[in-house]
C-alpha cells in the first residue's frame, strides 16, 4: 500500500529480486524525477511533477530562475549580482517571491578564472549554483570550491558525458545534459545513469521559442505517461541565450521548464516574471483567502462607506486596489465564503443574509461608523433585500465589476 | 523511427473569420482567419495559421482608462479615429479594439453619435475592427444594431456577450453578419452553456470567439490560464460547443497595484512586461486573439509571435 502510495520505494524491499523491482519501481517512482540543487536554506528540489495540465491536480515545484554571470566579469560586478539575489525580496499575497541562485559561464575557457569567480560566489553566499562549461579541467577546478554544495553541472553531450558523468558521480552533483533530439537525449539519459548519475536534467537546446515549447511539452507528455520513462528528468532552460529572453523565461514558466536560467534582470521584468510563476504554481485546488474582518482603506472616519465583499483572496486585493486609486477613505468588511468568489458564493449559498449579519456584530461594524448603509458587490444584488431585513443596515448594490466602484462612490455615495 | 507523442486530440478549433476585404464585401486591406488548430497552441509543425492576432485597445470616453496609457499616446486619445490611425499606422497592431465606453455613462442616450464613431474608426483605419458596445439592457439594442449598420459588410466582432444579456449583441451580429465575443466568468461549464444559447438562436458556430475572461498577472490570472487550458482541451477532444477561438483581454493590468504604484521612471516598463507576461502565456494556453492597450506591448508580442511561429523542428518523436 505504501509503495502505491508513494510513500516508500521499491529499493528498501528486501525480498525483491532485481526484475521485480525494476517492473514496480517504473509504476510506482514519480514519472518525472525530483532532483535538488544546493543545499542549506534556499537550495531548491524541481521534478516530481504529474500533470500536464495544473488544473488536472497541481505543479509542485516552481522552477527556480538562477542569474547568469560570465568568469570574465570583474569579482565586483560578481559579487554585485550575488548579493542581489542573495538580498532581493517581493512580497505578494502574503509570500516572498525570489531568485534563487547564480549560474557562472566559463566564458574565459580558464580553469583559474573559474575557479577564482566561483569562489567568489561562494564567499558572498551560500546560494544554489550552476556551473556551465565544456572544459572538464575547469569544473574540476571549479569543483574544489563549491563540490560539495551540490552545485548543478552544465552540460554532457554525447562527446563528453563519460568525463562528465564523471565529475558528477565523484562530487554527488545533478547532471544537465544537452541535445536538441528527444530520442538521442533518451539514448543520453540512459548512458548517463548507466554509469550511475541518476540526478538528471534535460536542456533541449531550443533554436526558437517554439522548438522550446514543443519539445518541451513532448517531453512532459512522454514522461508523465510513462512512455518514455528515460526522458523522465526536469527539464533546463537557458533563457539568456534565447533571442527573446523575457519570453523565453514567461513560456518556461509556462511550458515545464524546472531550471530557468538569466541574465540579471530588469525591475520590470524580475516583478512579471516572478509573480507568473506565483500564479502558475498555485495550487488551484486550495483558493488563497483572506482572513475575514474589517479592513481599512485610508483613514475612514466615522461617515466613511463600509463595503462589503468575501474573503477569496484576489476579490480582496482586485477590490482594494480600485478604493486605494479612488482615495476614498473607507471600510472594507470580508466575510467568510471559505475562499469562493462572489458569484460562486452566492450560487452555492455560501454568502447569506446571516453571515452578513453575522460579520457586521463579530466585527464591531456598528462602532466603527455612525452610518448604517452597507454597499454589497453587484453579483450579491439577489440578496440585499434579506441582508436589509437581517441587518436592519440599508443595502446599496455596487457595481458588479471592482473597477467601477470609483464611479459608483464618487456618483452614488457622495449624494 | 523513435519515441512517439500522441495526446489523442480528434477535433479541430473552429475556423472565424474576422474582417472583410473589398473582394468579400467591405473595405479592409486584410482579413484574417484563426482557428483551425488541431493540437496544443504552438505545437502545430506545418500550421497556415498566421499566430495569434495582436488587437489595440482604444475607447471614447476615457474616463476610466489608465492614465498611463494617455500620457504615452498624447493627443491622439482625444479622437477615435486618429488613435486608431495611430495603432494601424504607428503602434503596429494587428486590429482595433473600440470601446464605446461613452454608453456606459449614466443616462446615456445619444445612439447616433456611436454610429459616427464607428464610421469614423472604420475610415481612418483599415484594419478589422472589434466593437464593443454597451453595457446596459435598456440600450443594448439600439447600440448594437447602430453598431452592427454602421460596420455592414465589415465582419465585425461585436462585444460582449454573457448568459444574462446576449440577445441583442446576437441580433445585431445575425442581421449584419458579424461574429460575436461570448464572454463568461472563468468557467468553462459556463462558457458551454453561453455559446449553446448563442448557438440555439441562431449564431453560428463560426462567428463566435469565446472570451474567458482574463483576470491580471498577480490577479487571478492562473484562473484565466487554466479555464483557457481547458476549453482549448475539451475542444481538441471533440466538444464542439467549446471549439472556438478565445480571446484575451486583461484589462485591468495597467491598473493593479504593481503597475499603478510603480516608480514613475519604471510605469511604463512595468506596464508592459505585465501586458506581454500575460498575453504571451495566455496564448500558449490557447488564445488567439490578444488585446492590449500599451502601444509599447505590441512590438515584443510580435517578436515572440515571430519566434514560436511553425518552422522546421528538430524534435525527434515526430
Amino acid at each position: 500500500m505504501k509503495l502505491a502510495g508513494g510513500k516508500t520505494d521499491v529499493d528498501f524491499c528486501p525480498y525483491l529480486d532485481d526484475a521485480a523491482k525494476a517492473i514496480l519501481g517504473a509504476t510506482t517512482r514519480p514519472p518525472i524525477r525530483l532532483v535538488k540543487l544546493g543545499i542549506g536554506e534556499r537550495s531548491f528540489a524541481v521534478g516530481e511533477e504529474f500533470v500536464l495540465y495544473r488544473h488536472e491536480k497541481t505543479f509542485y515545484h516552481p522552477p527556480g530562475i538562477l542569474f547568469k554571470i560570465a568568469d570574465t566579469q570583474t569579482l565586483d560586478e560578481i559579487r554585485t549580482v550575488t548579493t542581489r539575489v542573495r538580498d532581493e525580496s517581493f512580497t505578494r499575497v502574503g509570500a516572498d517571491l525570489r531568485f534563487n541562485g547564480i549560474a557562472i559561464d566559463n566564458t574565459s575557457g580558464s580553469p583559474d578564472t573559474f575557479a577564482r569567480a566561483v569562489e567568489t560566489v561562494e564567499k558572498t553566499a551560500d546560494l544554489p549554483l550552476v556551473l556551465m562549461a565544456r572544459d572538464p579541467a575547469a569544473l574540476s577546478a571549479a569543483l574544489m570550491h563549491c563540490g560539495t554544495y551540490r552545485p548543478l553541472i552544465h552540460a554532457a553531450t554525447q562527446e563528453n558525458y563519460k568525463e562528465f558523468c564523471a565529475l558528477a558521480k565523484h562530487h554527488g552533483c545533478p547532471l544537465v545534459i544537452k541535445g536538441n533530439n528527444i530520442d538521442k537525449l533518451a539514448q543520453l539519459a540512459k548512458d548517463c545513469t548507466a554509469i550511475g548519475v541518476q540526478d538528471l536534467l534535460l536542456d533541449l537546446s531550443p533554436e526558437s521559442l517554439q522548438a522550446f515549447i514543443v519539445r518541451s511539452t513532448n517531453i512532459r507528455q512522454l514522461a508523465i505517461t510513462r512512455a518514455a520513462p528515460d526522458l523522465g528528468y526536469p527539464v533546463f532552460l537557458d533563457a539568456s541565450i534565447m533571442e527573446m529572453q523575457d519570453a523565453a523565461i514567461a513560456l518556461g514558466i509556462a511550458k515545464y521548464a524546472s531550471v530557468i536560467i538569466s541574465t540579471p534582470l530588469s525591475p520590470a521584468t524580475a516583478r512579471a516574471a516572478l509573480t507568473l510563476r506565483q500564479n502558475i504554481y498555485t495550487d488551484p485546488q486550495k483558493p488563497i483567502q483572506m482572513n475575514p474582518g474589517l479592513y481599512r482603506v485610508g483613514n475612514p472616519g466615522k461617515d466613511a462607506p463600509v463595503l462589503m465583499t468575501v474573503n477569496f483572496s484576489l476579490t480582496f486585493f482586485t477590490l482594494q486596489g480600485y478604493l486605494e486609486s479612488t482615495r476614498v477613505p473607507c471600510f472594507m468588511l470580508i466575510v467568510d465564503t471559505e475562499g469562493l468568489s462572489v458569484l460562486t458564493a452566492v450560487a452555492a449559498g455560501k454568502l447569506s443574509e446571516m453571515l452578513v449579519k453575522e460579520s457586521i456584530t463579530k466585527f464591531a461594524v456598528e462602532d466603527e461608523v455612525s452610518h448604517r448603509k452597507l454597499i454589497i458587490p453587484g453579483y450579491a444584488s439577489p440578496l440585499s433585500g434579506r441582508i436589509e431585513e437581517a441587518t436592519g443596515w440599508k443595502v446599496m448594490v455596487g457595481p458588479r465589476d471592482a473597477a467601477e466602484i470609483g464611479d459608483f462612490l464618487n456618483q452614488e455615495w457622495k449624494q | 523511427m523513435g519515441i512517439d507523442v500522441n495526446f489523442g486530440w480528434s477535433s479541430t478549433i473552429v475556423k472565424v473569420i474576422l474582417g472583410a476585404t473589398k473582394s468579400n464585401g467591405g473595405t479592409r486591406r486584410r482579413s484574417y482567419q484563426i482557428g483551425g488548430g488541431t493540437t496544443l497552441p504552438f505545437l502545430e509543425t506545418t500550421p497556415d495559421s498566421s499566430g495569434p492576432l495582436i488587437a489595440f485597445e482604444i475607447c471614447d470616453d476615457l474616463q476610466n482608462w489608465s492614465p498611463i496609457v494617455r500620457n504615452y499616446c498624447r493627443d491622439v486619445v482625444n479622437d477615435c479615429g486618429e488613435w486608431a490611425h495611430a495603432a494601424d499606422s504607428v503602434y503596429g497592431a494587428d486590429m482595433i479594439r473600440l470601446y464605446l465606453t461613452s454608453t456606459r455613462q449614466r443616462n446615456f442616450s445619444d445612439i447616433a453619435s456611436v454610429g459616427k464613431t464607428v464610421e469614423s474608426v472604420l475610415s481612418k483605419t483599415s484594419l478589422p475592427l472589434i466593437i464593443e458596445g454597451s453595457n446596459e439592457p435598456t440600450i443594448d439594442s439600439e447600440v448594437f444594431l447602430k453598431c452592427g449598420e454602421a460596420g455592414e459588410g465589415e465582419r465585425l466582432l461585436l462585444g460582449t456577450a454573457e448568459a444574462g444579456r446576449y440577445r441583442s449583441i446576437a441580433a445585431a451580429a445575425m442581421a449584419y453578419n458579424h461574429s460575436v465575443i461570448a464572454q463568461s466568468p472563468i468557467d468553462v461549464n459556463l462558457a458551454k452553456q453561453l455559446n449553446i444559447l448563442l448557438k440555439e438562436i441562431g449564431v453560428a458556430r463560426d462567428h463566435i470567439i469565446i472570451d474567458p475572461y482574463t483576470g491580471s498577472l498577480g490577479y487571478g490570472f492562473e484562473y484565466s490560464y487554466s479555464a483557457m487550458e481547458r476549453i482549448r482541451f475539451a475542444a481538441l477532444k471533440g466538444d464542439s460547443d467549446l471549439a472556438m477561438p478565445i480571446i484575451c483581454s486583461a484589462i485591468d493590468s495597467l491598473t493593479v497595484k504593481e503597475v499603478r504604484d510603480a516608480e514613475p521612471a519604471l510605469q511604463d516598463n512595468i506596464a508592459v512586461q505585465w501586458e506581454f507576461t500575460t498575453g504571451l502565456a495566455a496564448a500558449a494556453a490557447g488564445a488567439e486573439i490578444i488585446c492590449v492597450r500599451h502601444p509599447r506591448t505590441i512590438p515584443l508580442l510580435r517578436k515572440a509571435f515571430v519566434s514560436l511561429k511553425s518552422e522546421k523542428i528538430v524534435a525527434g518523436g515526430q
